[in-house]
């Protein structure tokens, strides 16, 4: 009967996808955070991995053993830009506020034997990547703003005006945005 | 909104974030960085910090510094289009009745804090003090317990209840105690009246606004009241202190400033004909 397993078709679907959120998908939170350093230069030194273990360091310490055992799972760095010092920490959404509550006491990143003293500013917190790219790139707009009017004179300005024009628009959209503050 | 900047001092924005507590330091370019930090961070108002322990003999409470001497154009503050707003706060670290009297010099300030150090000091404070901020000790063990009446008379009267979070950065044993002590003023006061500030010395001392907010999870405080903590609280506690230079909140009386001709001219007018000094 071509009906019957129609009806049975349909109501299987919801079922399907109940389970497939249950079992497959984890709800992520994606903090987006600023490292800020006294000196921009030392930004240069950071990598991945230090960030890692200083947010994992800061939340044993805070939260113990157990702050511990929840930053061992699904906790990871996605992405760092070591010229604008931005980081998307990735953890689990059940348990994101506690593992955001231990980022303000880290005071200083270690990279290879040597220290950076800095903070972690969390700019935005978003449900999936694609929203906190978006505010990224919109954030980077406002901070080539804010730099434009510390520009001393109208032919600097001009320049730097020239020069974010003149980049080439590569596979990842903010590049661009990340180039053009270098260069102020 | 098209009220003139000049008038009434206080923006209408809710959304704006503020830190009540910056510690002075006579080093110009340490502050200037403070400053720039705070605006970076996307702290619309900060208040520089001048403490007074009145236990220390012939302390005498100066008149604070003019906040334009420090910046030429202030900073602009992140997300926002006007520049940082920079506030005096006078804090007085009480042992005794006799250390709080309100004199001329408590109006030179905008805000005024007491940090008291008893119990019977901590009722005063809650109860009569014409302040707009209570400390709470951070960086010791609570040298008394809070009590119900006098919190919620504290509560009534709209003082604030202030938690810095400096101590808690730089060492273990403070932030225990910060905890400790965050969560046992929560239990009494449950979540209201709280701000939450910096008390930073260097700029690498502050916190951004979010985490600040989110922070109050570990001080037992909800995500609405840890909101609160940062903005609309702090906001409150800048018009508790804008109403004492004030007849009852109600009249406010301003200089004004007069160009150089006019007041040339004043001397040779007379009384009955020169310019009437408005109220507003």
């Amino acid at each position: 009967n071509p009906g019957k397993s129609c009806c049975i078709y349909i109501l299987k679907i919801p079922i399907i996808l109940k389970l497939s959120l249950l079992i497959t998908d984890f709800l992520h939170r994606y903090l987006l955070c600023e490292v800020c350093v006294s000196d921009q230069k030392n930004l240069l030194l950071l990598d991945d991995r230090s960030i890692y273990n200083a947010a994992k360091a800061a939340v044993s310490r805070v939260h113990g053993d157990y702050g511990f055992a929840l930053t061992s799972i699904g906790f990871s760095v996605k992405y760092l830009n070591a010229h604008t010092g931005i980081v998307f920490l990735r953890c689990r959404k059940s348990h994101y506020r506690l593992i955001w509550s231990a980022l303000p006491f880290i005071t200083s990143l270690e990279n290879r034997g040597q220290r950076v003293p800095c903070f972690l500013n969390c700019l935005h917190v978003g449900g999936t990547i694609r929203t906190c790219q978006n505010f990224l790139v919109r954030y980077n707009t406002q901070q080539l703003h804010r730099m434009l009017l510390l520009c001393q004179s109208e032919e600097e300005r001009s320049e730097i005006r020239k020069a974010v024009l003149s980049c080439t628009l590569m596979k990842d959209t903010n590049v661009d945005y990340e180039e053009s503050e270098e260069e102020d | 909104m098209n009220a003139p900047s000049t008038h009434g001092n206080v923006d209408r924005n809710m959304a704006m974030f503020m830190d009540l507590n910056v510690s002075y330091t006579t080093d110009k370019k340490r502050l200037q960085g403070l400053i720039e930090k705070a605006a970076h961070l996307g702290y619309s108002i900060v208040a520089i910090n001048y403490v007074v322990d009145m236990q220390q003999k012939k302390q005498e409470i100066d008149k604070p510094k003019c906040v334009s001497e420090l910046f030429d154009t202030f900073p602009i503050v992140q997300g926002k289009s006007r520049p940082i707003k920079v506030l005096n706060r006078l804090t007085i670290v009480a042992t005794d009745p006799s250390h709080f009297r309100p004199t001329a010099v408590y109006k030179a300030y905008d805000l005024v804090a007491v940090f008291p150090k008893t119990e019977k000091l901590f009722h005063a404070a809650c109860m009569t003090f014409d302040v707009d901020i209570i400390c709470v000790a951070v960086s010791e063990k609570l040298p008394f317990y809070f009590k119900r009446s006098p919190v919620n008379g504290a509560i009534e009267r709209g003082v604030f209840f202030e938690l810095s979070y400096t101590p808690a950065i730089r060492d273990s044993t403070m932030r225990r105690y910060t905890i400790a002590n965050a969560v046992s003023l929560m239990e009494t006061c449950k979540g209201k009246n709280v701000i939450v500030t910096s008390g930073a010395e260097r700029p690498l001392e502050l916190r951004g606004p979010y985490d600040i907010a989110n922070l109050g999870l570990l001080f037992g405080l909800s995500e609405q009241d840890g909101k609160a903590a940062v903005s609309t609280n702090c906001r409150a506690v800048h018009l508790h202190g804008e109403t004492r230079k004030t007849a009852l909140g109600i009249i406010h009386t301003m200089k004004k400033d007069q160009p150089l001709s006019e007041g040339q001219r004043e001397v040779d007018d007379p009384p009955s004909k020169r310019p009437k000094i408005e109220l507003s």
